[in-house]
Order: C-alpha cells, then sequence, then structure tokens
C-alpha cells in the first residue's frame, strides 16, 4: 500500500474506533450537554433538539478534521493531490465504522431494546442523538458523506497550512505584544530604573494579593487546591525533572506533613493542641527526614526499580496510617477531625481566603528556594546525574549527596502543602493519600513541562484547574486526562511550558543547525 | 614508589568475576597501556580505580595513600580522572557546560579559567562550538570533550578509556598525537586501547589483559615484538 494511503487507514481506524467508544461510554452526549451549558443553545426537554444536533456536529466536525489532518501528514513526495486523498481514504474508513455503529444501535434502539442494561450511558435519548434525530439508514449515510467529506477537506486543509506552523505565528504575536509593551513610557521607565525588577516582583505581589479578594470561598478554596498541587508539582519538580529520579510514592511525604500537623494539634487522639506554626516546621522537617530515609535505601537504584520501590513506600505509608493496629495513634480509617488552622497575633486566620494568602506565601518562597537551587553547584549537579549518572561521578560529582538532597528537599515541598491541606480542611485521612496523588502530580509536572517552574504552574493550573471549571466533566476526567497526556506526549512532548534546555532537545530538528547560531548570533531572519 | 598500584584487585558484577588479581603500576610521568579482547576487564579495571565499581579483594594506592574504598567523586579530588569509554559527554549540555562539569571539584575560578584555555588550545575545534549540544557533536568531537572534560580536573592521572574507538584513522593519529603532548606536559596517562599497534608504540609500559587475568607486560616494544601479542591483538601478517 502506498504510504499515503496507508496513514489514511491508519489514522481512520483509530478515530473511528475512538469515536464509538466515546459514543459508548456516553460522552459524545455529556460533551454536547457541556457545550449547550456554555451556549445556552439547547433545552432539557428533548435529548435530540436541533441546538443539540448543532453542538454535536459541531464537536464532531472537529474530531474528524483532526483526523484528516493527522491522516495527511507529510509524505516523501508531499502533494496537495496526497494529502487529500489521505484525508479521503482516513474520512471514509471513520465513516465507515461509524456508520455502520451508528446504523447498529439505531436499529437495536428502533427494534425497542434498552441498551442501558448492557450500557449505562447508552440511553434511547443518547443513540437519537448520535443518528441526529434521524432514522437509522438515513443517519447513517449522512454520517459516512458527512465525515469522509470532512475528511478529505481536512487533508486539503493540513497541505496549505503546512508552511505556516501555528506555533510560530503565535510566537511572532507574542514577541510583537512584548514589543509594544515595552515602549509605553511607563513601563520603559520602570525597567531602566535600578529598582526595575524589584518593582516588577512587588506588582506581582500585589496582584497575588489582590486576587482571592474579590472571588467566593468556592473559587478560593479551588485556588487553594491549586496552589497546593502547585507546591507539590514544584517539589515532584525537583526529584523528577531536575535530579532525574522517577518517584512515585510523592504522597507519602504529603501524607506525613498531613498527619504531623493533624496529631499534633487535634483535640483526638492525642489530644496535644500545638500551635500551629510550630506543627506546620515539624512537619516540613519530619518529611524531610523521612525523605532521607527513603533516600538512603534507593541511592543504588535506579529508573524502574526506583519507581516500584518508591511506589511501595507511599503505599506503605496510606495502609499504615489506615491500619486498625494503629488507630489509637493515627485515627485509622475515619482519620483526624478538627485540625488547628493558623492565627497571628491571637486572631483567627483560617479563612478560605486567608488560606489562599498563606498558599500563595509558600509558594513564592518554594519558587525562590527552586529557582536559587536550579542556577547553583547544587542543579548542575542534579542536570548531570541526570543526564548520565556514572559520568556525573566520574567528574566528581557526590552522587549519594545530591540525590538525597533531592529527595529531602523535593520531600519538604511536599510536607508543607500537606500541613496546609490538612489545616485547611480541617481533616485528613487514609484516602486523601492515595495514589491518585502521586499520579495527579506527576501527570501536571510531565503536562506542564518537566524542570520548569512556570511549566509546574501551568500545569496545575490545567489539570486542576479546569476540571472545576467542567464540573460536569467530572466524571470523565480520568478520560480527559489520559486524553491530554497522550495528546500532549505527540503534540508537546516537552509539555505546555518546557524549560529551555528541554525545548531544544526536543525540537531539535526544527530549530535552525546550531553551527548557524554561532556564525549569526543575533539569529535574523535571513531566510 | 610507584604514582598509582594496584594490587591483586577482584571485582565482581553480582556473580560475574570480572577481574580475577589484577595488579598493575603506573609511575609518575609514563604512559601505561592496557590492551586485551572484548569483555576482558579493561574497562572495568578504569572503573575500579576510578572508585565507580569498588573492587571486593585487594588494594588500589594512589601517592602512597589506600583509594580501594574511597568514593569516586573524593577520587575525583585526590586528581584521577577519567574519560569514559563510548564518548559519553553531557547530550544535553553545551560543550562549554560539559568542560565546565569537568572541573566540578575545583573552586579556583582563575585555575578553572587556564585550564579552559589549556583545552581549548589542545583542542580549537571545541572553542568554535563551545554553545552547541554535546548531543549534537560529531563522534570525533565528542571524544575531544569527553578528553577535554577529564582534563579540566587537572589530574595527575588520567585514564583514558579507548580514545580512538570509530574514529577515522586520521583523527586516530590526532588523538595519539595529543596523547602524546599531553604526557610531555606532564599529566600520566593509563591508556585503554583496542588499537594495540599504536597504542604500544607510543606507551613506556604495557599490560596485557585476559578474562580478568593479567597474561604478560612488559615495554612498549616488548610486547610489540611478542609472538602472542602479534597473534592476538596486531592482526599478524
Ligand atoms: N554492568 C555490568 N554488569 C554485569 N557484567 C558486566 C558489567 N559491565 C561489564 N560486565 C562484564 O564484565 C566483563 C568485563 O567487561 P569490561 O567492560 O571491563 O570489558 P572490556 O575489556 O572493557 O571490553 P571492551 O573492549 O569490549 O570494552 C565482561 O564479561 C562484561 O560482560
Ligand atoms: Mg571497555
Amino acid at each position: 500500500m502506498k504510504e499515503h494511503i496507508r496513514n489514511g487507514v491508519s489514522a481512520g481506524l483509530t478515530f473511528g474506533v475512538v469515536t464509538i467508544f466515546f459514543s459508548l461510554i456516553g460522552f459524545t452526549s455529556t460533551a454536547t450537554e457541556l457545550m449547550g451549558g456554555f451556549i445556552g443553545n439547547t433545552s432539557t426537554a428533548r435529548a435530540s433538539s436541533p441546538g443539540a444536533i448543532f453542538n454535536l456536529v459541531f464537536l464532531l466536525t472537529l474530531v474528524y478534521l483532526w483526523n484528516g489532518s493527522m491522516a495527511a501528514k507529510p509524505t516523501e513526495e508531499d502533494t496537495q493531490q496526497k494529502a487529500m486523498q489521505s484525508g479521503l481514504v482516513a474520512g471514509t474508513v471513520t465513516g465507515l465504522l461509524v456508520a455502520i455503529y451508528a446504523f447498529t444501535v439505531g436499529s437495536i434502539n428502533a427494534a425497542g431494546i434498552d441498551m442501558r442494561d448492557y450500557l449505562t450511558s447508552m440511553s434511547s435519548d443518547a443513540i437519537e442523538l448520535f443518528l441526529l434525530g434521524l432514522s437509522p439508514v438515513v443517519g447513517a449515510v449522512v454520517q459516512l458523506v458527512w465525515i469522509t467529506a470532512v475528511g478529505a477537506g481536512a487533508g486539503w486543509l493540513a497541505f496549505k497550512l503546512r508552511d505556516k506552523p501555528l506555533r510560530k505565528a503565535i510566537g511572532r504575536l507574542w514577541e510583537r505584544i512584548k514589543e509594544r509593551f515595552s515602549q509605553v513610557p511607563l513601563i520603559q521607565k520602570i525597567n531602566k530604573s535600578k529598582y526595575g525588577n524589584f518593582i516588577w516582583y512587588g506588582v506581582i505581589l500585589l496582584v497575588l494579593v489582590l486576587i482571592p479578594l474579590p472571588l467566593s470561598d468556592y473559587w478560593n478554596y479551588t485556588l487553594g487546591t491549586i496552589g497546593i498541587y502547585v507546591l507539590l508539582g514544584l517539589g515532584l519538580n525537583i526529584v523528577v525533572g531536575m535530579a532525574g529520579l522517577l518517584d512515585l510514592g510523592y504522597v507519602a511525604f504529603f501524607a506525613i506533613g498531613a498527619y504531623t500537623v493533624a496529631l499534633l494539634t487535634a483535640p483526638t487522639p492525642h489530644n496535644l493542641l500545638w500551635n500551629f506554626w510550630i506543627a506546620l516546621i515539624c512537619g516540613v522537617i519530619l518529611a524531610a527526614l523521612a525523605g532521607i530515609l527513603l533516600g538512603v535505601p534507593v541511592l543504588r537504584m535506579r529508573g524502574d526499580y526506583l519507581a516500584i520501590v518508591t511506589l511501595g513506600f507511599g503505599e506503605i505509608i496510606r495502609i499504615l496510617s489506615k491500619s486498625d493496629a494503629l488507630t489509637g495513634f493515627s485515627g485509622g480509617p475515619r482519620g483526624v477531625r478538627d485540625i488547628a488552622g493558623p492565627s497571628i497575633l491571637g486572631m483567627p486566620f483560617n479563612s478560605p481566603r486567608a488560606f489562599v494568602w498563606l498558599i500563595i506565601l509558600g509558594c513564592l518562597l518554594v519558587i525562590f528556594v527552586t529557582s536559587r537551587l536550579q542556577n547553583s553547584r547544587v542543579g548542575r549537579a542534579w542536570v548531570a546525574m541526570r543526564e548520565d549518572e556514572t559520568v556525573a561521578q566520574a567528574v566528581g560529582i557526590n552522587t549519594w549527596q545530591y540525590k538525597l538532597m533531592a529527595f529531602a528537599i523535593g520531600a519538604a515541598f511536599a510536607g508543607l502543602g500537606g500541613v496546609l491541606f490538612a489545616s485547611r480542611n480541617m481533616f485528613t485521612g487514609p484516602e486523601d493519600h492515595n495514589l491518585m496523588v502521586s499520579i495527579n502530580v506527576l501527570s501536571l509536572v510531565i503536562v506542564g513541562g518537566m524542570g520548569s517552574i512556570p511549566g509546574v504552574i501551568t500545569g496545575s493550573l490545567v489539570l486542576k484547574g479546569l476540571p472545576e471549571l467542567l464540573r460536569q466533566l467530572e466524571t470523565y476526567r480520568m478520560l480527559a486526562f489520559g486524553a491530554l497526556l497522550v495528546a500532549m506526549m505527540i503534540i508537546r512532548p516537552e509539555g505546555l511550558w518546557p524549560s529551555k534546555r528541554r525545548r531544544l532537545e526536543m525540537h531539535e530538528e526544527e530549530e535552525e543547525p546550531p553551527t548557524e547560531h554561532l556564525a549569526n548570533p543575533s539569529g535574523g531572519d535571513a531566510a | 614508589m610507584a604514582l598509582l598500584e594496584v594490587h591483586n584487585i577482584n571485582t565482581f558484577y553480582g556473580n560475574i568475576h570480572a577481574l580475577r588479581g589484577v595488579s598493575i603500576e603506573v609511575e609518575e610521568g609514563e604512559i601505561v597501556t592496557l590492551i586485551g579482547g572484548n569483555g576482558a576487564g579493561k574497562s572495568t579495571t578504569l572503573n575500579t580505580i576510578s572508585g565507580i565499581t569498588p573492587a571486593r579483594e585487594g588494594q588500589i594506592i594512589f601517592e602512597g595513600q589506600d583509594i580501594t574504598e574511597t568514593r569516586p567523586h573524593e577520587i575525583v579530588e585526590k586528581g584521577i580522572t577519567q574519560a569514559p569509554e563510548g564518548r559519553r559527554v553531557f547530550a544535553r549540555l553545551t560543550v562549554r557546560e560539559n568542560l565546565d562539569m569537568g572541573a566540578y571539584t575545583r573552586r579556583d575560578r582563575d585555575g578553572i579559567k587556564e585550564s579552559l584555555d589549556a583545552v581549548y588550545e589542545i583542542f580549537p575545534r571545541l572553542k568554535e562550538r563551545e554553545s552547541q549540544p554535546g548531543g549534537t557533536l560529531s563522534g570525533g568531537e565528542q571524544q575531544m570533550l569527553a578528553i577535554g572534560r577529564a582534563l579540566m580536573a587537572q589530574p595527575r592521572l588520567l585514564l583514558l578509556d579507548e580514545p580512538s574507538m570509530g574514529l577515522a584513522p586520521i583523527l586516530v593519529q590526532e588523538i595519539f598525537a595529543t596523547i602524546e603532548r599531553l604526557n610531555e606536559t606532564g599529566t600520566t596517562i593509563l591508556l585503554v586501547e583496542q588499537n594495540a599497534q599504536v597504542a604500544l608504540s607510543i606507551c613506556n609500559r604495557g599490560y596485557v589483559l585476559q578474562t580478568g587475568e593479567i597474561v604478560l607486560s612488559g615495554t612498549g616494544g616488548e610486547l610489540l615484538a611478542n609472538k602472542m601479542v602479534r597473534d592476538a591483538y596486531l592482526g599478524a601478517s
């Protein structure tokens, strides 16, 4: 088979199967509703109202456009005709699969059989909607024609847009905006002044302090959660992104921070009632110590072994906190309640808004520490270790010391996150500290861009903030997570906001060859 | 007393007995070569000296101090560095950053600058490529970088693991000429090579390693003339 035809078939099969899968789990209906909720063109009376059909067609058209453009990737002898053929083939394959599926479920539904007995999402309404409110035969034919046409169109479009990557266009726009702004007199004055940097930091700080003021408690709570995940992300970023140690049991340190503040300040089970601030410091220190404790036995381990052992460690901590034997000590499965919040000069300081301030303060502190570390001897040692551990040893880097340091610092940040989390919720229990936390944090680090501070912030805004915005999507969050991760790995393997070094490496072939940089350091637009 | 004395070392990878009582000596100012077939244990010998794969038995003495159990980074501080096998450079770091890494154990800014200039003088190619990522250098350039990086620590003893591997003949010449020049400026060198002909002709003394044991030693000339060496390592003609 010719290459461009093969591309078409494989994209077509993939997208066909994915579309059917989405329909089977009811995701198509949910997405339609969601869009309806945003633009308000659907009524609840009938599922297959014109508005809903419009939304479904719109969303699926986007998917099928993607299908065609994926199929029409550049081949050796790249022509418009071939690109269109790829798109056409992809559209036909997807169209056939979807049409057969639509016809089948449509007929079953028409025969009066309730498919919900087998698949909970396959209600009669959902099926009707998927058939665009038409009869099984007509609906299937319409699907086939529509998907094929969109595929061919996408192939053509992909060819036309090939030499104008969107990314470059956006980059240029951004440059232009920056240029405009730097011409504003006031900004110029600040930039020129000796205290320019301090003034900008001050402005950022002011904005951060002001943000929580107009927000409701609910949004402040969400913002706090995002901030806590920024803390966790920055910590894991040191361990995984900078030092290159794959730690899957990261939640353990979060748990240690949370339980420290819980056991030291709550009335049960120990009735110690310590001051919050002292408990906070204890939590951070204990987490760091635990980091070292975990670090020592795994010093000689690499890669997959390290991942598995740390995974085990995370689960052990959770299971211990849950075990009946330790109920007297750690509250057992029911957890610990009435954890103290912070107070300043005897005034309680524990509204959701106050916590956002506290969390932002924590984030700033952690960002400061991280960026200082990044450009220090320690940071360089971590980079070398991540690149090649043996060579790092050969140039005289004490790899054990720096591994322990990475574990300890990463753990301390997580401990801080745990303290703030438990204290804000006034509760902590074993289920706050399950494996999902580790996976979420790792995901946000990867999605944001390993080794990059702004990347971690972007990642946690996207992965913790978006689901809150799309409340209705909640049940599909894991699915969206997965889809987003897969899509990202294909489209932007270096993350949403990568560190400079990683971007360099991942997109080597796209940048001009480095020798040219040398010859022409200004990197002008000679071409 | 020799600069480096290796007494009867035994090194294991799990159950694999890679070195079986290896003893070698390197005098101050010498070039000593270690030749042997694939899997003979040459790299293991160097890694054992560097502390990366510590010996289970035996003793390594450097400048009169026992370094058998010393950690790799301290061995670098004591003055032994290695350019490992297979042009292992930090691929994502620039040439300059790679070289700076080589000076990781040093704190004397001025001295580091001097070493950097010296390395650039030996390998002008590296200066031209200063801000290029190490991974994008050609094979020969990466080898230069690996050697240059090892030199940045100002070693008393330089361990070179197959510096000529995979290089074009003309580059092999160049690398060996460089090694001789380094030696003349006072660096003692322990050289592991597959390219026995050239290695033996530039060295003071050599050892032949076979399945973890030293089977022969002598001056470069003696080894070049030896029948067994000629048959096994020089592609006897
Ligand atoms: N990390 C390791 N784990 C297990 N066995 C190893 C390891 N490294 C080396 N070995 C074994 O130890 C023996 C000696 O290996 P070494 O790398 O020292 O050989 P060499 O003389 O350098 O060979 P070459 O010329 O091919 O580089 C070989 O049998 C090899 O398989
Ligand atoms: Mg070897």
